[in-house]
C-alpha cells in the first residue's frame, strides 16, 4: 500500500512539473540560497527547491537547534548566502554567521554592535527585528536605536554604521532595509508616539544618507515632483499637507516598519505606510495622506512616481505596511503587472504595479467598517457607524481588529505553480473609545483603548489560500489563535507556517491538508525560508520565539522578570499555558 | 607580590567596615537617594536621602494622578491601570527599581535606562509626586504568583 502511494505521488510531481512549465516563471534560476528578506525583489517567499515535496513532507523532522540567548520576538528570518546563514535578533541586535558546512553548524563569528538600551522602552511593541539583506558582500540592517549597519559577510567586521532615526523623537527602526541598484532603503517605525514618517535612500558604498522621502507633508518634503508624480485616484499639489486639519501632518505618524519589494523592470521600489496619529483621529480631520497607503518611488533619488491611500482618514489603526508581492497575473483574460497586498484593514488588495490603479478589492477577513471598494475611485464605501473618534464615545464591534485581518509582520506568500497566495490571518474585533491625546515628544500619541474580542467563528486566527484574481478564499485553515507567522511556498507544493501556540506546520499548497506539525519551543512570528545547504540537500529554516505585539498583548507569556507579572487577556486567556519568550533558530529537513 | 595585593586588600576593606572610613567621605558627596533594597558591601548601607511623597495616602491627589497618567501618556507604555503594556506593569505590587515612595519618584523624575523617560523636567516635584501617589494607591491583586489552568 505504501509503495503504490509513493508511485502515486510520484506521478502527481511528474505532472505537477509539466505544469510548471507551461506556467510563467518568477524566479528561473534559483540557486538554493535566501539572499532578501523576501526571498527575491518581488517578495514571493516563494523557492523553486523541491526535494521536499508534499508525498514526503510527512516525514520532515527537526535537525539542529540554537537558542539565541534573547527573549524578544523573532520576527523576520534568517538569511543563508553560500554556505553560511546569517540569523539578527532582536534588541541587543546580534549578529550570527553560521557555518553550514560543519557538524553542528559552528558560528564563524558574531557581531555584536552598541545599540541604546532606550530603544527597548521607545519601540511600541516589542523590540522586534524584521531581518537583514545581503548585498555587496555586506550583511545590511537595523539596529533598534536607529542606526543602519553593514557588516563584512565574509568577516563580521563592521563597514559602516549609520544614524538614520532619531530616537528622542519617537523613532526606532525595525525593518528590513532593501538594497535595489545601489541604495540601501531604510524606514522608521513610530506611528504610536507621533512621528514624521519617512523612507531614506543610502549609498550601499558608504552608508551616506543620499536622500529623505517623508511619507506625509509638503510636497518638497516628500520627493513630489509636478512631472513625475502621477497617482492613479487623485491630482493637486501638496496633498500630503492639504489632507491634514492645521499642522496635525507634522506629527502625523507614516512609518516604515514592514518590508520594501522592487521592481527591476519599472525600476520602481513599493512599500507600505503605517498608521495616521493619534489613535483619535478627530485631532486630524482629513484623508490624512499618505498614511495606510502605498508608495511607489525611483530607488536613485527617492522620486515619488504614484501613491495610493487603502483606508483614508484612518480612524482604527489599520497600518498599510504589509508586504507587497509582485506577481504577473492574468486578469479577465489579461497579462497584468500586479500589486497584492493583504491589508490590516481586511480586504486583499490586486493593484496594477505600473499605474497604482486597483483592479480587485476583497475582503480576506471579516470586515464591517466598510462595505466594499469602490474600484471608480479607489476608496472605500464606508459604514458610518464604525467612525472612531473622541465625541463618539465607545464604537462597538469593529472588525477586523486593530492587530489587522492580517498583521503586517507576517508576510504572505506567491506561488507560481500554483497562482494561489498564502497568508497567515487574524479573526479578532475591537471595541474603539478615542479620548483626547496629548503630544509629548518621545512618548506615546495614542488617544484610544482598544479591547478586542474573538470574529465570528470563535476561532481566533487562521491560514488561507487567495486567488488575487478573482478576490476569492481557495482554502481556509482554522486556527486556535492569531496566526502571526509569515510563509513560505516551495516548488514541492508546500506551504510552511507557524502558530502562535508553538507548531510549525507544513500543508498542502493545492488543499491545505497538514503534512506536518512539529512543537519549536515558543510560538512562531518569524517567516520560514528554504535553501540548498552544501551537502545538495534542501532544508526549511525558522526562529521561535513569541513577541511583537503578544509581547504587549498577552503580558502573561513572559517569565523573566519577577517586577512583571500580568493578568492573562480576557479574549486569548490560556496562549501563557501553551508558550513562554525565548529565541530559537530551527532548521528542519527530510 | 599577588598575595600581598591581596592582603592589603583586605585592610582596606577592614578599614572601609570601620566608623571612620565611610562618615568620613559623606561631607564631600552631593545627597543621593538611598537605596535600601540593594545589596550592600559589607553590609554597610551608604549614606543617603529617604525622600518623603508630602502628599502620601491622599485620595484628590492619587485621583489627580490618574488624570495625569494618562495625560502624560504614562499608559501608553504602562498600559492602562497600569497594567503593564510595553513598559512593566505597575499595579502588580512588585518593583523592578524599588517601591518606596522615594525610589518610584526617582525613576518618574529621572528615568531609567531601558527607555522610561525622565519626567522631571516636564511635571516637576510636585506633578511626580501626584503620580507617585497615584501608582501606590492601586489595588494589587491578594495571589499574582500563580496563574494556573488546570488545578484537577
Amino acid at each position: 500500500m505504501r509503495r503504490l502511494i509513493a508511485m502515486l505521488s510520484l506521478a502527481v510531481c511528474v505532472s505537477a512539473h509539466g505544469a510548471e512549465a507551461t506556467a510563467a516563471p518568477v524566479a528561473s534560476a534559483d540557486d538554493g540560497q535566501w539572499t532578501m528578506p523576501g526571498k527575491d525583489y518581488a517578495s514571493t517567499r516563494y523557492s523553486t527547491l523541491a526535494q521536499i515535496n508534499a508525498a514526503n513532507a510527512v516525514r520532515l523532522r527537526p535537525l539542529w537547534t540554537f537558542s539565541t540567548g534573547v527573549l524578544g520576538g523573532h520576527e523576520g528570518q534568517p538569511l543563508v548566502v553560500k554556505d553560511t546563514m546569517y540569523v539578527v535578533t532582536p534588541w541587543p541586535n546580534v549578529l550570527y554567521a553560521f557555518d553550514l558546512r560543519k557538524e553542528g553548524y559552528p558560528l564563524r563569528w558574531k557581531y555584536r554592535p552598541a545599540v541604546s538600551p532606550n530603544a527597548i522602552g521607545v519601540s511600541c511593541c516589542d523590540t522586534v527585528n524584521r531581518g537583514a539583506f545581503f548585498a555587496d558582500g555586506k550583511i545590511i540592517y537595523n539596529l533598534l536605536d536607529g542606526h543602519t549597519v553593514a557588516v563584512d559577510a565574509k568577516t563580521g567586521r563592521e563597514l559602516w554604521n549609520t544614524p538614520i532615526a532619531d530616537l528622542t523623537a519617537g523613532e526606532t527602526t525595525t525593518m528590513a532595509p532593501l538594497v535595489a541598484r545601489d541604495r540601501v532603503i531604510v524606514g522608521a517605525a513610530g506611528g504610536e508616539l507621533g512621528i514624521y514618517g519617512w523612507l531614506k535612500g543610502l549609498d550601499l558604498k558608504t552608508g551616506k544618507v543620499l536622500w529623505t522621502a517623508h511619507n506625509l507633508g509638503p510636497d518638497a518634503d516628500m520627493l513630489v515632483r509636478a512631472d513625475t508624480f502621477k497617482p492613479p485616484y487623485d491630482s493637486g499639489t501638496d496633498l500630503g499637507q492639504k489632507s491634514w486639519s492645521g499642522d496635525s501632518w507634522k506629527t502625523g505618524g507614516g512609518p516604515v516598519w514592514g518590508s520594501v519589494s522592487y521592481d527591476p523592470d519599472l525600476d520602481l521600489i513599493y512599500y507600505g505606510t503605517g498608521n495616521a496619529g493619534p489613535y483619535n483621529a478627530e485631532q486630524r480631520l482629513g484623508d490624512n495622506k499618505w498614511t495606510s497607503s502605498v508608495l511607489a518611488r525611483r530607488p536613485e533619488d527617492g522620486a515619488l512616481v504614484w501613491a495610493y491611500q487603502f483606508t483614508p482618514h484612518d480612524s482604527w489603526d489599520y497600518d498599510a505596511t504589509g508586504a507587497m508581492i509582485l506577481a504577473n497575473l492574468s486578469i479577465g483574460g489579461k497579462p497584468v503587472k500586479a500589486l497584492v497586498h493583504f491589508d490590516k484593514n481586511g480586504f486583499a488588495y490586486t493593484l496594477d504595479r505600473t499605474t497604482g490603479r486597483v483592479l480587485v478589492a476583497a475582503p480576506y477577513a471579516t470586515i464591517n467598517w466598510a462595505q466594499s471598494i469602490d474600484l471608480a475611485t479607489g476608496r472605500p464605501v464606508l459604514d458610518p457607524t464604525k467612525a472612531t473618534g473622541a465625541s463618539r464615545g465607545t464604537v462597538k464591534g469593529i472588525c477586523p481588529s486593530l492587530e489587522g485581518g492580517v498583521s503586517p509582520a507576517s508576510p504572505g506568500a506567491y506561488s507560481p505553480r500554483t497562482h494561489l497566495f498564502y497568508t497567515s490571518t487574524n479573526n479578532l474585533c475591537m471595541d474603539y473609545a478615542a479620548a483626547a491625546a496629548s503630544h509629548l515628544r518621545g512618548t506615546p500619541y495614542l488617544g484610544a483603548t482598544t479591547p478586542y474580542t474573538a470574529g465570528p467563528g470563535g476561532n481566533l486566527g487562521g491560514f488561507i489560500a487567495w486567488d488575487a484574481g478573482t478576490g476569492r478564499k481557495v482554502w481556509e485553515n482554522k486556527e486556535t489563535y492569531p496566526n502571526w507567522s509569515g510563509t513560505l511556498v516551495t516548488a514541492g507544493d508546500v506551504v510552511f507556517y507557524g502558530t502562535l501556540d508553538g507548531w510549525f506546520k507544513s500543508v498542502d499548497a493545492k488543499t491545505g491538508k497538514t503534512l506536518s506539525k512539529f512543537k519549536v519551543g515558543s510560538g512562531v512570528v518569524g517567516n520560514p525560508i528554504t535553501y540548498r545547504g552544501p551537502d545538495g540537500k534542501q532544508y526549511v529554516a525558522v526562529y521561535a520565539g513569541i513577541g511583537g505585539d503578544w509581547f504587549l498583548l498577552a503580558g502573561d507569556i513572559r517569565s523573566d522578570d519577577p517586577a512583571d507579572v500580568r493578568a492573562p487577556a480576557d479574549y486569548i486567556k490560556d496562549i501563557a499555558r501553551h508558550t513562554s519568550q525565548g529565541g530559537i533558530v530551527w532548521i528542519f529537513g527530510l | 607580590m599577588k598575595r600581598l595585593l591581596s592582603l592589603a586588600v583586605v585592610a582596606l576593606l577592614a578599614s572601609c567596615s570601620g566608623q571612620t572610613g565611610p562618615s568620613a567621605q559623606t561631607a564631600a558627596l552631593p545627597p543621593g537617594i538611598r537605596y535600601d533594597a540593594h545589596l550592600a558591601a559589607g553590609g554597610n548601607l551608604p549614606p543617603g536621602a529617604q525622600l518623603t511623597n508630602p502628599k502620601s495616602g491622599d485620595g484628590a491627589t492619587a485621583k489627580a494622578g490618574a488624570a495625569m497618567f494618562s495625560a502624560m501618556n504614562c499608559d501608553g507604555c504602562h498600559g492602562g491601570d497600569g497594567a503593564g503594556w510595553v513598559g512593566p506593569s505597575l499595579a502588580d505590587g512588585r518593583w523592578r527599581y524599588g517601591g518606596s515612595d522615594s525610589e518610584i519618584f526617582s525613576s518618574i523624575y529621572y528615568g531609567r535606562p531601558k527607555g522610561m523617560p525622565a519626567f522631571g523636567g516636564t511635571v516637576g516635584v510636585d506633578g511626580v509626586w501626584t503620580l507617585v501617589t497615584y501608582l501606590k494607591s492601586l489595588p494589587v491583586p491578594a495571589d499574582i504568583a500563580t496563574e494556573a489552568w488546570d488545578t484537577q
